[in-house]
């Protein structure tokens, strides 16, 4: 039964395809957020541009944080809200502390809300581009340094910035391990 | 003459006999038997699994399970029943019927047939079993969603392995259906002159081979974000918990039309049977069953309408998920107007399938108030999702299970039913069904949540009022099993065309139908 044997085939490329499909689904969910926007996500590399002009207009940012899971540990913004000129750096940072009796390694997911906003929040340095260490009691201040970008539509709202402080303490771990 | 010849055949063929039979079957017939049987013994073991949540439930507060077990038994209800119970029912009606449906001797891969079977025991015995586990079986809700699936206790690899095997098996069984299909119809069966149950089957077959692969992936980017360290949904690691509801629905909303495409084709071959008239509109029944694969794969996101889109995306969404009813109300007219002046008779696979006419058009419906975007943020994760899609499944998918049965039966065994005792089932359970999910409706829009084990106390009437049409339920199927057992041991008195209305080619065999349907192939004009 030559043309059963050429169905098969057939339709055993197309689950393959369909399990590869499953996969490509992830690159193409990213791109997809990063062209609408969506998810407020921010740069995850430092901005280094310069083409960013100071403008005669202020925008308020508020900072906000979490913690993942009920890590043990202490994570706050040292200012809560920052009232800011477009085009101009500046500069502030959070308060972590680990309150826990061992060291752990944390890392922070950063986000935008609306998310809309989020390509014109540029971060020149940010401790969400690396993870921390940070020993028992240790505290330690977490410094950003963002420029609000000047092609920032007018007549918006507040823009909100949220950290989400994460324990990895096990992840790195299991993998310094293998 | 031809049964006779049929048994020389069966003892020249040196079966082993007692369980090696069945264990090493590539027979068509028995394979349809064995996936009927395991489908309704899943069926029961899921049921019993929906009684212990209905217990609870009978009143608010905490009587007979702690929520952690409560999960548990939300979760394997439905994985039970969506890949236990129904779609093994299906492939067992379509090994049962496709051949002598389309003039074959067999299905076009016998071994590979036994291989899809046999993979189902082993995975739910896997799947079963890890409720015995210390930390419990899984309890994140059969949809698998991060973080929470990810947090979960040692079932977690079980259960995934387990849905691996399922989905291994849909996929060699679609391979089956679609490869018989197109390559072993009898001289003169084209596409268009098919039976109509056979045309659902094939666009079915096709969906499982486009959505199973993709729960394959979904659920092995868990294995490894949880034991190998990726993040395709690890907030921490950069992943995003949402993806994951986008690839699996990207499954699960063709997933859901696997469960009912094949109930259509069974009803639009039984209304006729029993209105003594040609199916109304066969070619636009086939266009709109084609229309309803290809747009679930659309629609996917209209489960997930709160999880934070673009107004852009809701609207897409919205509209694609309107789009379906178009299709389906072909069908529905179709079936309405195949009785149109028909000389209808009322045997029990007739009153099952309309009642599947007329329920399923209810669960259609509350589906498209959940379309509509702006009402669902009130609808989300509410009993009313509940009512929904236990309307399409169970007066639905498992109605035209039932009545696929009772139409065939005397095909299968040579045996006729008793008649009154069908029509007490079909009373008994329309009845129960209703009392059951119809008070569903009510608590889900007054704001009732799924999944909790306890709730306030101004939703008791109606969820007593379920929880007893639950249990009527329940106990009406056990005398499905009395009248399927009662058949059994009927004697072979059953006419080779048992109902009068009936057409095919399966009704030009004898009853019950030669271990081999059709050696020398019909001819089809």
């Amino acid at each position: 039964m030559a043309s059963v044997r050429s169905t098969i085939t057939k339709l055993s490329i197309v689950v393959v395809a369909m399990y590869g499909f499953s996969y490509a689904l992830v690159p193409i969910y990213d791109t997809f957020c990063e062209i609408t926007g969506l998810n407020g996500k921010t740069n995850d590399v430092a901005y280094t541009g310069n083409d960013i002009k100071k403008e005669n207009r202020f925008v308020k940012i508020k900072f906000i944080s979490n913690v993942a899971n009920s890590a043990p540990l202490y994570f706050e913004p040292a200012v809560t809200e920052m009232t800011v000129q477009v085009g101009k750096p500046y500069n502030t940072h959070y308060v972590m502390k680990n309150n826990s009796s061992k060291q752990l390694h944390t890392t922070a997911s950063p986000s935008v809300t609306p998310g809309k906003y989020a390509e014109y929040f540029k971060k020149i340095e940010c401790f969400c581009f690396n993870q921390q260490t940070i020993n028992s009691g240790e505290i330690k201040d977490l410094g950003i340094q963002f420029v609000v970008d000047d092609d920032l539509p007018t007549n918006i709202g507040d823009i909100v910035l949220s950290y989400t402080m994460f324990d990895i303490t096990n992840n790195v771990m299991e993998s310094s391990k293998l | 003459m031809s049964t006779n010849i049929d048994h020389i055949k069966e003892e020249h063929h040196h079966q082993p006999s007692g369980l090696m039979r069945w264990i090493t079957t590539t027979n068509h017939k028995d394979i349809g038997s064995l996936y009927l049987w395991f489908s309704l013994l899943m069926f029961f073991i899921g049921g019993f699994m929906a009684l212990i949540i209905r217990a609870e439930l009978f009143q608010p507060g905490l009587q007979l399970v702690v929520p952690g077990f409560f999960n548990q038994m939300t979760t394997m209800h439905a994985l039970i029943m969506i890949f236990g119970a129904l779609m093994p029912a299906f492939v067992g009606l379509a090994n049962w019927q496709l051949p002598m449906m389309i003039g074959a001797p067999d299905m076009a891969l016998p071994r590979l047939n036994n291989w899809s079977f046999w993979i189902l025991p082993f995975a739910f015995a896997m799947l079963i079993s890890t409720l015995f586990f210390e930390s419990g079986g899984p309890a994140a809700g059969w949809t698998l969603y991060p973080p929470l699936s990810l947090q979960g206790g040692n079932s977690m690899p079980f259960v995934i392995f387990s849905l691996h095997l399922l989905g291994a098996s849909s996929i060699l069984g679609a391979i089956n259906v679609i490869a018989t299909i197109l390559n072993m119809r009898a001289p003169g069966m084209t596409l268009m002159k098919m039976p109509i149950f056979v045309w659902t089957w094939l666009i079915t077959a096709f969906l499982l081979i486009a959505a199973m692969p993709v729960l394959a992936g979904a659920i092995t980017m868990l294995l490894t974000d949880r034991f190998y360290g990726t993040s395709f949904f690890t907030a921490a690691g950069g992943g995003d918990p949402v993806l994951f509801q986008h690839i699996f629905w990207f499954f699960g909303h063709p997933e859901v039309y696997i469960l009912i495409l094949p109930a259509f084709g069974i009803i639009s071959t039984i209304i006729p049977a029993f209105s003594r008239k040609k199916l109304f509109g066969y070619d636009s029944m086939v266009y709109a069953t084609a229309s309803i694969a290809l747009l679930s794969f659309i629609v996917w996101a209209h489960h997930m309408f709160t999880v934070g889109m673009p107004l852009a995306g809701e609207i897409f969404f919205m509209f694609t998920t309107m789009l379906i009813a178009v299709p389906t109300g072909v069908k529905v007219f179709n079936w309405v107007a195949t009785m149109w002046k028909g000389s209808m008779t009322f045997e029990t696979p007739m009153l099952f399938s309309l009642a599947f006419i007329i329920l399923f058009t209810i669960g259609g419906f509350s589906g498209l108030m959940l379309a509509i975007t702006p009402a669902d943020f009130q609808y989300h994760d509410t009993y009313f999702v509940v009512a929904h899609f236990h309307y399409v499944l169970v007066p639905g998918a498992i109605f035209a299970v039932i009545a696929a049965v009772y139409y065939w039966l005397p095909k299968w065994t040579g045996k006729m039913y008793n008649e009154t005792l069908g029509k007490v089932h079909f009373w008994m359970t329309t009845v129960f069904v209703n009392i059951t999910f119809f008070p569903m409706h009510f608590v889900g829009l007054a704001g009732m949540p799924r999944r909790i084990p306890d709730y306030a106390v101004q939703f008791t009437d109606f969820n007593m009022i379920a929880s007893v049409g639950a249990f009527g339920f329940g106990l009406s199927q056990l005398l499905f099993v009395y009248i399927l057992f009662q058949t059994l041991r009927q004697p072979v008195t059953a006419a080779d065309k048992s109902w009068e209305g009936a057409e095919g080619l399966e009704w030009t065999l004898p009853s019950p139908a030669p271990y081999h349907s059709f050696d020398t192939p019909p001819k089809v004009d």
